[in-house]
């Protein structure tokens, strides 16, 4: 979230799309019910009518995987209907910069396509510079070449006709909606956004957000109360585990992982570090190597010299071009290239798409470990349906892990609040922490090198480790520190012009006080300033005052990055500093300093030549990017079909899917576009009751009484077409497996009209397994695709092709 | 011989036990229910060991009720048949409340004993078939409707059932003297056999005449 | 009384998460039965001895043929002039000072008077212990100051308490904010009830939910005429009885009458 959930409630249209928030955020939605009693719009765009829906004003249906058609529809007509913030646009976006000569967009293909590797070359996907390197500019965005216009062009293509035809949403419903978010285009209303899973899951995944972050920055709702993108992330602590890098191409804090050709320190420094020319462009990252050399202090403490280039060399690195996420994961372990796997709090035999591969693939392991608070489908996987236990030579083990409540630390809600949490009662029996499961596993590990040596001895040896209790558990506190980061030696730091002593050892109160001198460690640098010098844990902050009145609360727990409580604040205010919106002031300047939330940086103001700074400080260009060559499909996003689709061409191009996803062709990989034996499009989800693959929730008997076992909801029209009953028992199949459920009739799916013909869709919650309860229910992912997002790997749960079919005789 | 004794025996052993076992019943689930009924009357259930103990008690002897019903109309139906003699009889009074000359002679038992007797049975029939409902009732199969008619119907019932028997016990005591012997020796005299049931006491000297 | 309380139900704010499903089975220790998909959020699919409160799915296509999805949280309405009470034999059901109607389980018979005359078909039996059990609106928590645990459970607002006055006050301000068929339920019948709703539609929409509950005429014949009348009745008749000897004496038998016919 570039906001927090307290600030839905400072909205004037919430728009929640790619998100059933008031089954997945209960506690969340309460905010947005805040807002709507306050005369906010409540709009909810979802293939389904859900919990969600029926809280707010209107719900629109759209087919599965076509949002971006839907929101490319919303920027073509809040440009071509003059909607959008000019002000705002003019100077904190890149609307104005003049794009590379042979940038184009052809049929569906940016320029820099290769075919072959489904990759892009990105070299014209640039700026021209003026002779000082720094970005060329039209402030009356008039030249064809400017970004505005290339986004107009590129845009222009999305008619409500033609979004009406490829999402199935209704010409009314569409303009409905455009018209009421587009009104948030003006200083004194705010509109957000609110989605998780049901943009992220897709092929085209990154694409919706990016969209949607496009037309956030047109209407000026971004950096405001009220505003953003709002990612609603849940229980599994899916903020806390990115910012620590869960995800393969990631260190903590969102720095980047190495790739082996990156064969130094320098060179890797280099190519991650962004330059600016622009001297008002604070490009905050100019601090890279600070935030990395830090992180490296911390991992290997004293034995990191700048000599050993802080051992950079001990570090592992990626292959170049490779990629590492789940998905290969599971494709290299059926091949047999992966001996082990640890399974911590993860039941991906449920919960991995494809899964009938996935099972498949654990069975070639040598050994599994899976540490948990059940069994579960992965753990047991040996003696699952249709595995003969005989034939598996997988040694698995299975750790007693303690659930959440049964100890003690951090946890970060999606609007980047740190929140300290207390033990509320011991675990049973031999459970442990998976944290202490780790340190033993490593103190052993550590034990074993010292006294045989082994491959890459550097790494594991030097490993700093010392986060122990007396007892040998593990010391909460410490491992926190450890990730807040220490000066490793006695430093005078300048701060703002006083002069500040810390000793060796103390907290680093800020990240701007980090230094890739070896002077200071942290473990991940957004974190840092989650302790006072003092020690102090500002995790545990409880102040209930709120200052300006928005709620941002700036005393109750950390919030990153430096209690920033809204991400690029700055932009809430003109050039000069005053708010755009007087009613609800989030920050504003006075002069000599910034007055609310903590700013985005010290600077004064853009217009302050000298000293100003743009308000995007993160961005290499200090401005939100309408144009964003970072994505891997294009620095415009473009509608795509999933994977598996109902349709044989794209309406808007000869390309008919995301033209940079990688294309995994396995046996078990096996698709069916559009095809007669799989006619209806299918859609997963998970339900209020249970969470995730329901390895923890099947075991609650009062959640289970709820949601008992597996379900297909279908359309009254599609069950009526293929005389299924309510709750008959049901197969679903698509072209990789089948799962039998019950059906669940209902009004809450209508068939949708896509390029002329009918097209229904069905949905499915994923929560369920064979192993719990007795007699459990099959996995919906046995039907789910092998693909992933071109820039995150994140599977397209959400849009594939299955078969329904009533199961005779039961 | 033996008309010429004063007593004559006008009940056998099986009519007086089932007799005392209905009435034995019949009262008992008359005091438990109203036990139940009527919080002020504690005393009974807590004698009886509480609500719940009551309650079975209630039940139970309900059962023994029903079931001595069934066989009283077995054992009485016939004699307490209604004959065209009957009609003057109730026009009469039985001749209880006003002077009455000429009340036509009665077998065995008059047209009040006969009408005691026929609402008893449809009482207890309506009494025992609402209890038993109460008893076993499924509130997920039959639909509350029907258990409040019942609860209704039983009360109505007892109300009904309750009055009679009141003047039933009067009458078979205090009312008229000499009858409650029939219930208890079943010995009766030769004259309150003349005087309540002339026709049958013919017919008995009949038969220990031919004897 | 102390002072009377209400639970307001506002169906509009409810987005059906059930916390309060499992928050009252969670207080009240109430264990989990094992249910399958009936093809429906609902489940269990009715209240049950162990399940005291429900989430009611219910889809409903309106006037203007916009599909609702409406969620109604059903469970006691704590009734003024509650049937229950006036059925149950024993006092096991029985007014608290907060105007709700608690159970003393204890002196619950399980004769399932309280099951037949419930309006709302609220009570349910339970087989094995032979007791009746339903929401007492956590009558040991408000002694203690504390809120109902379904109202402490939910996260949007949907289920407050207070002070009936206060209460009644915001359903209507609430109705008023909502307009179209929006409508206070539960201020108009059976002496008032201690749960009102804040309903979106008119209450004949709602599965379930009776338009004009009253305490049955069944059970007000039963209670206040066939009762008394047990011992008005009885007495009555024994004091003509008595009247009777007293006027006409014992029926005599003429010792002289002549034998035979």
């Amino acid at each position: 979230m570039t906001n927090h959930y307290i600030d839905i409630k400072n909205s004037d249209v919430i728009l929640i799309m790619g998100s059933n928030a008031a089954e997945h955020h209960p506690i969340a939605f309460k905010w947005i019910l805040r807002a709507k009693d306050a005369g906010a719009k409540l709009i909810h765009v979802d293939p389904r009518y859900t919990r969600t829906s029926a809280r707010c004003d209107y719900h629109v249906p759209i087919r599965s995987g076509t949002d971006i058609a839907f929101l490319g529809g919303m920027i073509n007509y809040i440009i071509s209907n003059d909607k959008y913030f000019k002000d705002y646009v003019v100077n904190y976006t890149n609307a104005p910069f003049i794009l590379h000569q042979d940038f184009s967009f052809n049929d569906g293909l940016f320029s820099g396509y290769d075919p072959e590797k489904r990759k892009y070359n990105k070299d014209t996907w640039t700026f021209q510079k003026d002779a000082n390197g720094v970005p060329m500019k039209d402030f009356t965005l008039q030249d064809p070449k400017c970004v505005f216009q290339a986004l107009k062009q590129h845009y222009s293509r999305y008619t409500i006709d033609k979004v009406s035809s490829i999402t199935g949403v209704s010409k009314e419903n569409l303009l409905r909606v455009y018209s009421e978010y587009a009104a948030t285009g003006v200083p004194d209303k705010a509109g957000t956004e609110c989605y998780a899973l049901g943009w992220t899951q897709h092929t085209s995944g990154s694409q919706n957000i990016r969209t949607m972050a496009i037309i956030q920055l047109l209407l000026g709702n971004m950096g405001i109360a009220g505003g953003g993108i709002n990612a609603l992330r849940g229980e599994p602590n899916v903020q806390g585990s990115t910012d620590h890098c869960i995800l393969y191409g990631n260190l903590p804090g969102y720095l980047k992982m190495p790739s082996s050709s990156l064969d130094t320190i320098e060179h890797y420094l280099d190519k991650y570090t962004p330059k600016s020319n622009d001297p008002q462009s604070a490009n905050y990252y100019i601090n890279y190597p600070n935030f990395y050399v830090s992180w490296l202090k911390a991992l290997y403490g004293e034995a990191a010299t700048p000599e050993n280039g802080f051992g950079y060399s001990w570090t592992p690195k990626m292959d170049d071009g490779k990629a590492y996420s789940q998905l290969h994961l599971f494709d290299k372990m059926l091949a047999g290239k992966v001996k082990g796997l640890f399974s911590y709090g993860t039941d991906p035999a449920v919960s991995s798409p494809n899964t009938g591969k996935t099972r498949k693939a654990l069975e070639q392991l040598e050994f599994l470990v899976s540490a948990n608070i059940f069994d579960n489908e992965t753990c047991s996987f040996w003696k699952g349906p249709g595995v003969d236990p005989k034939k598996v030579k997988t040694e698995c083990f299975l750790l007693p892990a303690s659930a959440t409540m049964e100890k003690e630390g951090s946890q970060s809600n999606s609007g980047r609040w740190v929140q300290w949490k207390y033990k509320a009662a011991n675990a049973p029996g031999d459970a442990i922490s998976c944290g202490d499961i780790q340190i033993r596993i490593i103190d052993a590990i550590k034990a074993l090198y010292a006294k045989e040596g082994g491959p890459n001895a550097e790494s594991v040896l030097n490993l700093k480790w010392d986060y122990k209790n007396r007892d040998g558990s593990m010391n909460v506190e410490k491992v926190s520190k450890q990730i807040n980061g220490h000066f490793t030696v006695d430093v005078e730091i300048d701060d703002k012009g006083v002069k500040k002593q810390f000793k060796k050892g103390d907290c680093v109160p800020t990240f701007g006080m980090l230094k890739a001198d070896g002077t200071t460690s942290s473990g991940n640098w957004i974190m840092a300033g989650s302790f006072e010098a003092n020690g102090e844990n500002k995790m545990k902050k409880r102040g209930k005052d709120d200052p300006t009145g928005l709620g941002l609360y700036p005393n109750w727990s950390f919030c990153w990055p430096v209690n920033r409580r809204v991400i690029y604040n700055r932009a809430s205010c003109d050039v000069n500093g005053k708010p755009y919106n007087p009613k609800r002031k989030l920050l504003e300047w006075t002069g000599d300093k910034w007055v609310g939330d903590v700013p985005d940086g010290p600077w004064p103001p853009m217009a302050d030549k000298e000293k100003g700074k743009y308000p995007f400080i993160m961005k290499q260009d200090g401005v939100g990017s309408l144009f964003g060559p970072a994505m891997a499909e294009g620095p415009f996003p473009e509608h795509y079909e999933p994977l598996e689709g109902p349709l044989t061409k794209n309406p808007l191009s000869s390309q008919l899917i995301n033209p940079a996803i990688e294309i995994f062709k396995g046996e078990m990989d096996k698709t069916a576009n559009a095809s007669e034996e799989f006619p209806y499009v299918c859609t997963t989800y998970s339900c209020t009751e249970h969470w995730c693959s329901g390895a923890l929730t099947r075991w609650q008997a009062w959640l289970l009484e709820m949601q008992p076992e597996l379900y297909v909801e279908i359309g009254d029209e599609l069950a009526k077409k293929l005389n299924i009953g309510n709750a008959d028992w049901v197969v679903v199949s698509s072209a990789r497996g089948q799962a039998k459920c019950r059906a669940m009739v209902t009004k809450r799916f209508k068939p949708f009209k896509v390029e002329g013909k009918t097209v229904h869709q069905v949905g499915m919650p994923f929560n369920y397994g064979w192993l719990y309860p007795e007699g459990g229910s099959d996995s919906t992912n046995f039907l789910t695709t092998t693909v992933g997002d071109a820039n995150t790997f994140c599977p397209e749960y959400k849009a594939f092709m299955v078969n329904v079919a009533k199961v005779q005789g039961v | 011989m033996s008309s010429h004794e004063a007593v004559v025996r006008i009940t056998d052993a099986e009519e007086r036990i089932v007799h005392w076992l209905l009435a034995a019943s019949c009262l008992f689930c008359l005091f438990t229910g109203l036990g139940l009924q009527f919080q002020a009357w504690d005393i009974i259930p807590t004698i009886l060991g509480g609500y719940y103990a009551s309650k079975l008690m209630h039940i139970y002897s309900g059962v023994v009720f029903t079931g001595m019903l069934a066989y009283s109309f077995y054992m009485w139906s016939r004699d307490c048949s209604f004959e065209d003699a009957d009609l003057q009889w109730v026009l009469k009074a039985g001749g209880y409340l006003w002077p009455v000359k000429d009340l036509p002679p009665v077998y065995k038992y008059n047209a009040g004993q006969k009408a005691f007797f026929w609402i008893l049975i449809v009482c207890g029939v309506v009494i025992s078939a609402t209890g038993l409902f109460m008893w076993l009732w499924n509130p997920l199969v039959v639909p509350a409707i029907i258990a409040r008619l019942a609860y209704m119907a039983h009360a109505g019932a007892v109300v009904l059932l309750g009055a009679f028997i009141v003047v039933h016990m009067y009458l078979g005591t205090i009312g008229n003297p000499g009858t409650a012997s029939a219930m208890i020796t079943g010995l009766v005299s030769r004259a309150w056999c003349q005087t309540h049931c002339p026709r049958w006491l013919a017919d008995h000297e009949k038969k220990e005449a031919q004897q | 009384m102390k002072q009377e309380f209400v639970k307001l139900i506002d169906v509009s704010r409810c987005t059906a998460c059930r916390g309060c499903q499992v928050a009252c089975k969670q207080w009240n220790e109430m264990p989990a039965s094992r249910t399958r998909q009936h093809g429906t959020y609902q489940n269990p699919q009715d209240l049950q001895w162990n399940t005291w409160t429900l989430i009611r799915f219910q889809e409903h296509v309106d006037k203007s043929g916009t599909l609702r999805w409406l969620f109604r949280k059903d469970g006691c309405m704590h009734c003024t002039n509650a049937a229950c009470v006036k059925s149950c034999p024993t006092g096991a059901l029985y007014y608290t000072e907060f105007g709700t109607v608690a159970i003393n389980k204890e002196a619950c018979i399980g004769c399932k008077a309280c099951v037949a005359a419930c309006p709302f078909d609220i009570p349910r039996y339970n087989e094995a212990d032979e007791k009746i059990y339903k929401c007492d609106l956590c009558y040991t928590r408000l002694q203690e100051g504390q809120k109902p645990s379904c109202v402490l459970s939910c996260p949007t607002g949907a289920l407050s308490i207070g002070k009936k006055e206060v209460m009644i006050e915001k359903a209507y301000a609430r109705v008023k904010e909502l307009g179209g068929d929006a409508n206070v339920y539960g201020d108009k019948f059976v002496g008032s009830t201690h749960v009102i709703y804040v309903l979106t539609e008119k209450p004949e929409v709602y599965d379930e939910l009776p338009s004009h509950p009253a305490v049955p005429f069944s059970i007000i014949l039963w209670k206040n005429l066939f009762k008394p009348f047990t011992l008005i009745g009885l007495g009555a008749v024994a004091g003509l009885a008595g009247l009777h000897y007293l006027i006409k004496g014992p029926h005599k038998v003429h010792e002289k009458n002549e034998g035979g016919e």
